[in-house]
């Protein structure tokens, strides 16, 4: 278990957002967290980031409990975000963008490899290298986003709603690129609205309802059990 | 309007007239005098700049302008000094109408912009007095004007003076804010354009707001200009008075119409508290400290944190419930003409063309979906017809009339709504006040209390009922979403134009929101949505225009636009054609 | 009015030079707190006079030279910086409420300077202040072109620290959206402490250099606010070099105008050109 999660408790403001959240995540699969809106993945997510601290309970990343561990120390733990928005840096450059994905010292002496390897995976970035973040559009945005954190060299990677207002046939790309950063070997945990597309690319799925889990298995098991389909596929189940 | 505040302002203003008759020795009728002042100088900045969120650091200019009337008037040119107030007033209105004028057409001109701007008018206007006849350098005495014998003594009378300003300040602040003026100049404060295009007539509002502003300053200077008795262009344009307003306010509460009055009598009181000789430097330490402690520990100001407390008292009883009367019928009796056309409409931005001349019409009473990749002109299509930005070129026609380039105020008022693909409310204004504003200021133009009960039916409409008294930053992204659609529809519009309404939410949120802009269509309203999810895109639109680089690509009933293989190419992905979602 | 002559118009538009560069000097430590710790410090300009007065006091006492002060002043003024950013941080005071607590250490700090050396005007004394060379026609004295070399030096050294250098990236992403830098390893907090120090360092750099070439008196803490405002405002928040190039057009025009009318017009043209410029082209400012 890279990843695992006890008994996670968070409050987002004054109300409780998280009750006694448990999940693990191996070391290489791809999972993904589906629920309803306001059901606190986006919670979830950030505090796996380190940005929200946890009222009670324990994360334990590859073996070090970094519960209280201070923001600033996540990326460093080996846990890297896309956040939801993408929330690039907007007036400094794209390059500068990733670089700022490597400021740590480990990550910084492979810079230059770590940036190849990103253009690599996304070669239409490679002309916008010298633009502001702010002006490529949406799907360009999330590659950058998504090449960020990989420049952390990390070993775990949270995507939070990475195909949010983007266009269908930019989504189809999107999830190959994820595939593809799958298939060698990272690990991943996804948040997805997209259902649909979540299920189609995760080894295993969490069904996160008003702060709880309330499901847990692989995604077919999932698309069988109707109430789960009639909830989150509406009448397209 | 809250009779008793009136009253109660009136009642003591006319107790504390009486305080010339107590005979109290001068250095303290004057220290009365210098808090009323003050009291009179931050209220008036504060009905602009407080309220609307414009700092103006320029205050010092108006007020200079009021002293300087009164002083050439009655020192040079022998006027009765009450005759001069009026001058003063109506010279620091004018410079600042002027001012105004000019300045608020400037877009881009707000927030620091602004403040730096109104300090350079402030040091202009000190240079030119200072160097031309009005002053030409030694200054100008008032000794010699006689000062009206209103009290026993001379200082009395300047504290009568500075009273009835006062008073007459607080009325005017408090009457402003519970005013149409006032629900716009806050929703300005809080997101001027998203005001504008929701229908508040933002250029009027501001200019409005700064003529009370620099009339009251006016006066003060003029009344002040006397009490000083010789006047010079450093001491009455240094920075003090600007800089002085702003800390008064702020500290006080700049969202409440006593909150100047308090941080003024606060400030004053403390600094003078210490004048008597050593302990000026100590008094001065003194109040910055409590200045610095008062913003740690109060950062709204004192009023909001004072009117807090009171707050556990029981909410207010509601209104009973309006009958709404629905969507008349003649809207649906002529479904099927034009209701807006659009033709050769070109945006450019920075030499980028976002709408490169675009042929749109949408019928009346049909849901129209507008597709297309990021970046193909959508919510810039969406942004040039409700006049967030003017089209560079081509034409706008709406039930006949031409809207291309009108002030969205004006488009609103016509009959146009939107929402914002990310949610833009009013983040001081509770969700309820949100859309009563809409309601206020949009096409239906309805009065306060009628509008409340209109924005009542709204939230109840979207689901959002139960969440009527919080603060906007309560709600999660689908309840902002809502809101942005509940205040949409709250001006009746004829046409609303829905940019992105469900994105982030999960199927089952889908269908319901599907369902609920059905709703709207049968009630009347002509529906123009954005959107990526194909799903509800299919479900909803009676007819798809596609756009791809800001031009027209397809157009026509969904079913034979989404098998378009160019369609599918730039758009759709072959997922969904194959799978004819 | 005739125009007086080139040399004359040449003399005036270098002490515009050396003014400006005095204004740009001030104003970059408060447009780097203003633009990337969204904080309006007017204590900056009483961090300024209290460092122009100290250095005053430790030549006065001990006669050494008044650029070696630094030596003490810079780090104490880097200590208050930091300390009074870690108040604001702590209350998480807003922009527009730091120029409000910020008064009120401006307040507390003139009353503590008028209290040790009183309202008199004090002229510190060194072998700089007669100092000065020729250049051509033209008179250049010392403790100005110091005051310039020394602006050009700490603007150039801290644009380059913002654009080329890990750390002034971080800086600047910090300043943009501070989670998601946290995010990815910037310690916002310390960064942010360390700013604001140096920030405060370079008022007390920017007083040491005016102590050189003014008279001071606690009055005229003020008297500088305004146009060095202006300048900040012109050249950018946050901006390196923007202050100082905004500062020297400023003080050049200034100059230039007292030159060929009175000194009381000097306002007019530098302020004029500010509103114009906001008019006009708004977003260049």
């Amino acid at each position: 278990m890279l990843l695992r999660v006890t008994d996670l408790d968070v409050a987002y403001g004054p109300a409780p957002a998280l009750w006694g959240v448990s999940l693990a995540v191996r070391a290489g699969e791809l999972l993904s967290v589906v629920g309803p809106n306001g059901a606190g993945k986006s919670t979830l997510i950030n505090t796996l980031a380190g940005l929200l601290r946890a009222r009670a309970g324990t994360i334990e990343f590859d073996g070090h409990d970094i519960t209280r561990l201070p923001a600033h120390r996540f990326c460093a733990a080996g846990i890297a975000l896309v956040p939801e928005g993408r929330r690039l840096f907007a007036t400094m450059s794209v390059r500068e963008n990733l670089e700022l994905g490597s400021l740590l010292p480990s990550a910084r002496t492979r810079r230059a490899t770590s940036l190849e390897h990103a253009l690599a995976l996304f070669p239409a970035l490679k002309p916008k290298l010298q633009s502001p973040a702010a002006s490529l559009s949406g799907g360009q945005q999330q590659m950058v986003a998504i090449a960020r954190a990989l420049m952390c060299r990390p070993k775990l990677l949270l995507l939070d709603e990475p195909s949010l207002g983007l266009s269908p046939l930019v989504v189809q790309d999107l999830f190959a690129a994820i595939r593809r950063i799958g298939a060698d070997g990272m690990t991943m945990l996804l948040v997805e609205q997209n259902v649909a597309t979540a299920l189609q690319i995760a080894q295993r799925v969490y069904v996160l309802e008003q702060g709880r889990i309330v499901a847990e298995g692989d995604p077919q098991s999932m698309l069988a059990r109707s109430e789960i389909r009639r909830a989150y596929l509406g009448s397209e189940a | 309007m809250n009779r008793r505040v009136v009253i109660a302002l009136l009642a003591g203003g006319a107790l504390l007239a009486l305080v010339p008759w107590l005979h109290l020795p001068a250095f303290y009728e004057s220290i009365l005098y210098l808090v009323l002042h003050w009291v009179l100088l931050a209220t008036s900045w504060n009905i602009l700049s407080g309220y609307s969120g414009y700092f103006s650091f320029g205050h010092g200019a108006f007020f200079g302008a009021g002293v300087y009337t009164t002083a050439v008037l009655a020192g040079k040119f022998d006027w009765p000094f009450l005759a001069t107030l009026p001058a003063a007033a109506a010279v620091a209105t004018g410079l600042g109408v002027a001012l105004g004028a000019v300045v608020f057409r400037v877009r881009a001109v707000r927030g620091e912009l602004f403040a730096l701007l109104t300090l350079a008018v402030t040091f202009v206007l000190a240079t030119i007095v200072l160097n031309t006849p009005i002053d030409g350098g030694p200054g100008i005495y008032l000794s010699a004007v006689p000062v009206p014998a209103l009290a026993p003594t001379q200082p009395g009378t300047f504290y009568l003076l500075a009273l009835a300003g006062a008073v007459g300040s607080l009325l005017i602040a408090y009457t402003v804010q519970r005013s149409r003026l006032g629900v716009g100049l806050f929703a300005i404060h809080d997101d001027e354009d998203a005001a504008e295009v929701m229908g508040v007539p933002t250029y009027r509002y501001k200019l409005a707001a700064l003529a009370i502003s620099c009339a009251l300053a006016g006066v003060a200077g003029g009344v002040h200009a006397l009490f000083i008795s010789y006047v010079t262009t450093g001491e009455v344009f240094s920075i003090t008075v600007p800089l002085t307003v702003i800390l008064m306010s702020v500290l006080g509460g700049t969202r409440h119409w006593a909150g100047p009055a308090v941080g003024a009598t606060l400030i004053t009181a403390l600094l003078y508290a210490f004048t008597k000789g050593d302990l000026a430097l100590a008094g001065k330490a003194t109040t910055g400290a409590v200045l610095i402690a008062a913003i740690l520990f109060m950062p709204q100001g004192i009023v909001p944190r004072l009117l807090k407390r009171r707050a556990a008292a029981p909410a207010a009883a509601k209104p009973p419930p309006v009958a709404i009367a629905p969507m008349s019928a003649p809207a649906l009796a002529l479904k099927g003409d034009t209701l807006l056309r659009a033709t050769a409409l070109t945006k450019s931005f920075f030499g980028v063309q976002a709408l490169a001349g675009v042929d749109i019409e949408v019928r009346r009473g049909e849901i129209l979906g507008l597709i297309g990749p990021n970046g193909s002109g959508k919510s810039t299509f969406i942004n040039v017809v409700s006049g967030h930005y003017p089209a560079t070129s081509g034409g706008i026609a709406f039930e006949g009339r031409e809207i291309a380039r009108l002030a969205a105020h004006r488009i609103a008022h016509a009959g146009i709504a939107r929402t914002y693909q990310v949610p833009r409310p009013f983040a001081h204004l509770s969700v309820r006040d949100n859309v009563a504003a809409a309601a206020m200021f949009g096409g239906a133009s309805l009065s306060a209390s009628r509008a409340r009960a209109e924005a009542d039916h709204w939230l109840a409409f979207t689901g959002l009922a139960d969440k009527a008294d919080v603060l906007p930053d309560a709600l999660n992204l689908h309840q902002r979403k809502f809101l942005e659609l509940a205040r949409a529809l709250a001006s009746r519009p004829r046409l609303v134009l829905l940019d992105e309404v469900l994105c982030g939410l999960n199927p089952a949120e889908i269908d319901d929101a599907v369902a609920l802009i059905r709703r709207i269509r049968d009630a009347g309203t002509t529906v123009v949505f954005v959107e990526h999810v194909m799903r509800a895109v299919t479900a909803l639109s009676d007819r798809l225009v596609v756009l791809n680089h800001g031009q027209l690509l397809a157009e026509g009933a969904a079913a034979d636009v989404m098998q378009r293989r160019d369609v599918v190419a730039a758009y759709l992905g072959t997922a969904h054609a194959a799978e004819g979602h | 009015m005739t125009l007086p002559s080139a040399t004359l118009l040449a003399q005036s538009a270098l002490s515009g030079l050396f003014v400006g560069a005095l204004y740009g000097l001030i104003g970059l430590g408060l447009g780097l707190s203003w633009g990337l710790l969204r904080t309006i410090n007017l204590a900056h300009f009483a961090f300024t006079f209290a460092a122009a007065y100290l250095c005053y006091q430790l030549v006065s006492s001990t006669g050494i030279d008044p650029l070696l002060t630094l030596v003490v002043i810079a780090p104490l003024f880097f200590a208050l910086g930091c300390a009074l950013h870690w108040l604001v941080q702590r209350f998480e005071v807003t922009p527009l409420n730091s120029l409000l607590v910020t008064f009120g250490v401006t307040a507390i700090i003139e009353a503590g300077i008028q209290a040790i050396w009183s309202a008199d005007f004090r002229r510190l004394e060194s072998h700089y202040a007669q100092a000065k060379f020729k250049l051509g026609a033209l008179f250049v004295p010392v403790p100005e072109l110091i005051t310039l070399g020394v602006a050009l030096a700490l603007s150039f050294a801290i644009w380059a620290l913002l654009k080329h250098t890990d750390l002034g990236k971080a800086l600047r992403a910090a300043a943009l959206d501070a989670p998601i830098a946290a995010a990815f390893g910037v310690n916002q907090r310390v960064l942010a402490l360390l700013l604001a120090g140096t920030c405060a360092a370079l008022a007390a750099v920017a007083g040491v250099c005016l102590s050189l070439s003014f008279t001071l008196a606690p009055s005229q803490i003020y008297a500088w606010v305004g146009v060095v405002f202006a300048a900040v405002m012109m050249g950018g928040l946050g901006s390196a070099l923007g202050p100082l190039v905004a500062g020297i057009v400023i003080g050049v025009s200034e100059a230039l105008t007292m030159a060929v009318t009175a000194p009381s017009w000097a306002p007019i043209v530098s302020f004029t050109l500010l509103i114009a410029l906001l008019l006009v082209r708004p977003e260049k400012a």
